[in-house]
């Protein structure tokens, strides 16, 4: 596709314009792919539910998910709103994901500089890495209690984890003519570090940070699957439990959407600070 | 790291043992002084090498890939200790990078995150110097390497031969002593280098510092150099020295076609086949 692409922008040309106008054109098809195809299978979605191809307690009609979620929005799931389910849960997660970003950020940045933290760390990190951090959910819970410190907690860790480790790799992967040609032209190490290696690491602070947010959506509805009255994870775990599928559907939703609007904001913010490596 | 025994005999009077071997030729800014090292102790890289670079001049280093050019040129900039012998700058043992010991290397060097300006401002703000002068000479340095316009551009949108232009800039700028430079242009097509080189030396004719400059390209070390010293393999040391008189300017394209470059060349080409 992308061999494809090149080959066909490296042909000859008539005109300038044609060049601009082809370009204009693919832009155009990408947007309107992108558009279509999703669209496309909602329209699927809806005709074979409606037309009775699919038993509606598999899959529900479109429709009669937007249905529920109304009736969720105008009077709430289970005693409770629907805002406040979906804040419950938002509130835990960017808690968790912010103070997991700050302890992962400290302690990758400190692991990636001094080699003898990195080796005294190194052990304990590479042991845990491959532990899905939900086989550690009920220790949480036994440490820190069923209410919200274990939920937040878990969050936490999974994300600190995964921001400490892309932290490590991106100090490490400063290129060393970075920071001799700093050193040469008169900087302390203290000065090397705040110019040269914490920027350079920035990138994959960044992408740490968009992996970890989305783990984190993932450990949220996983604990709150688990334990707790409230809570997009709880609505969707008592949602199936009484087989009210719309509901199930309306929570998934909700969840995607927030983890796609969460990752569109950080990855906006992450092309605004890491502006110097063009696209 | 553990120091080698042979570590002990550097003291202040070796330091101050600097021997002209000529006297009509200009101060001497580094010293070598039977200096060995090598990245472990099992295999030595550099032995017992003496070398001086002078006042103002443009040193070269050529020699088989692999012999310790590099090594060399990083041992003056203070990136790694001797093992034994004293490499001194002024009346001083190297023993850190520092801003009067320039260093330019083959590419990658430059702060991604900075503009140009920013990139060749960097070594003023270890500097205590009035902020109307520092300006003042990065906007003099942007306009003699030609980058006059792109002030304000991030390096991933300049070519290669602009960001080693920046990369030599950024480190001329603070006026260093010595520059060291590792193949520097050794990244750029061949039309870009030449011009590299030319305005090498121009600015070198501005700013007046020595320069040590390690190059594969026999044509390039005789353009650019007053001196050349082509060194062995396995650690042999220097297997041949040249003084190199061009007439002036040397950035003349004319230098390039001449009679007396080509013999230096010849005669370069000859040793360098004689080392194999
Ligand atoms: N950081 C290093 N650690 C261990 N060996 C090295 C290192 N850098 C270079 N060497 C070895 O030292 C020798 C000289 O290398 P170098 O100075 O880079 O040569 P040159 O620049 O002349 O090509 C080579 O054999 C190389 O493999
Ligand atoms: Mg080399």
């Amino acid at each position: 596709m992308l061999l494809k692409t090149a080959w066909r922008s490296a042909r000859p040309k008539g005109r300038v314009q044609d060049l601009q106008s082809q370009a204009l054109r693919e832009k155009l098809t990408i947007l309107g792919v992108s558009i279509l195809i999703p669209l496309a299978i909602l329209v699927a979605w809806e005709l074979t539910t409606r037309l009775g191809w699919v038993d509606p307690l598999f899959l529900p009609s479109l429709s009669e998910i937007v249905a529920e979620f109304w009736a969720m929005v105008t009077k709430g799931y289970a005693g409770t709103s629907l805002l406040s389910h979906i804040f419950i849960s938002l509130q835990r997660v960017y808690i968790a994901f912010f103070v997991g970003t700050v302890i992962g950020l400290l302690l990758g940045l400190l692991m990636g500089y001094y080699k003898y933290i990195r080796a005294a760390f190194y052990l304990v990190t590479e042991v845990l890495r491959p532990i899905p951090p939900l086989a550690f959910i009920t220790l949480f819970i036994l440490w820190f209690g069923i209410g919200e410190v274990s939920k937040v907690m878990i969050i936490l860790y999974a994300g600190a984890l995964i921001v400490m480790l892309n932290t490590m790799a991106g100090v490490q992967a400063c290129p060393k003519e970075k920071i001799l040609a700093a050193y040469t032209l008169g900087a302390n190490d203290l000065a090397v570090f705040l110019y040269v290696i914490l920027p350079a690491a920035l990138p994959s602070i960044f992408t740490g940070m968009r992996v970890a947010l989305s783990v984190d959506f993932g450990i949220l509805v996983a604990a709150e699957l688990l334990a707790g009255d409230q809570g997009l994870g709880y609505l969707i775990h008592d949602a199936s439990t009484f087989f009210n599928v719309e509901a199930l559907f309306v929570g998934i939703f909700l969840i995607g959407f927030f983890g796609l609007l969460s990752d569109v904001v950080l990855r906006v913010l992450s092309n605004r600070v890491v502006h110097w490596q063009g696209h | 790291m553990k120091n080698p025994p042979l570590q002990q005999s550097i003291d202040q009077q070796s330091s101050q043992a600097v021997v002209l071997d000529d006297p009509n030729l200009s101060e001497v800014v580094v010293t070598l002084d039977n200096v060995s090292f090598g990245y472990s102790y099992k295999k030595l890289i550099l032995k017992d090498l003496n070398l001086t670079i002078r006042q103002g001049e443009i040193l070269t280093l050529l020699g088989p890939s692999g012999c310790g050019k590099s090594t060399l040129l990083n041992l003056i900039a203070g990136f790694y200790k001797p093992l034994s012998g004293l490499i001194t700058h002024g009346d001083e043992v190297i023993k850190a990078p520092a801003n009067k010991r320039g260093v330019v290397f083959q590419g990658n060097a430059l702060f991604d995150w900075m503009t140009v300006e920013q990139n060749i401002g960097f070594g003023f703000r270890f500097q205590k110097l009035p902020k109307t002068e520092s300006r003042f000479r990065v906007r003099q340095i942007i306009d003699l390497v030609g980058l006059a316009g792109s002030e304000k551009k991030y390096p991933y949108q300049l070519s290669g031969g602009m960001r080693q232009r920046v990369a030599v800039a950024r480190s001329m700028v603070v006026h260093p002593e010595v520059l060291l430079m590792d193949e520097p242009f050794a990244a750029v097509d061949v039309q870009t280098r030449e011009g590299l080189q030319e305005e090498l030396l121009k600015l070198h004719d501005q700013v007046s510092g020595a320069i040590l400059f390690v190059t594969h390209s026999i044509e390039e070390a005789v353009f650019l150099s007053d001196r050349i010293i082509v060194l062995d393999r396995d650690c042999r040391g220097i297997f041949e020295e040249i003084k190199v008189h061009l007439p002036s300017p040397r950035w003349s394209a004319m230098n390039r076609i001449s009679e007396e470059f080509n013999q230096y060349r010849t005669q370069l080409y000859l040793k360098l086949k004689e080392l194999g």
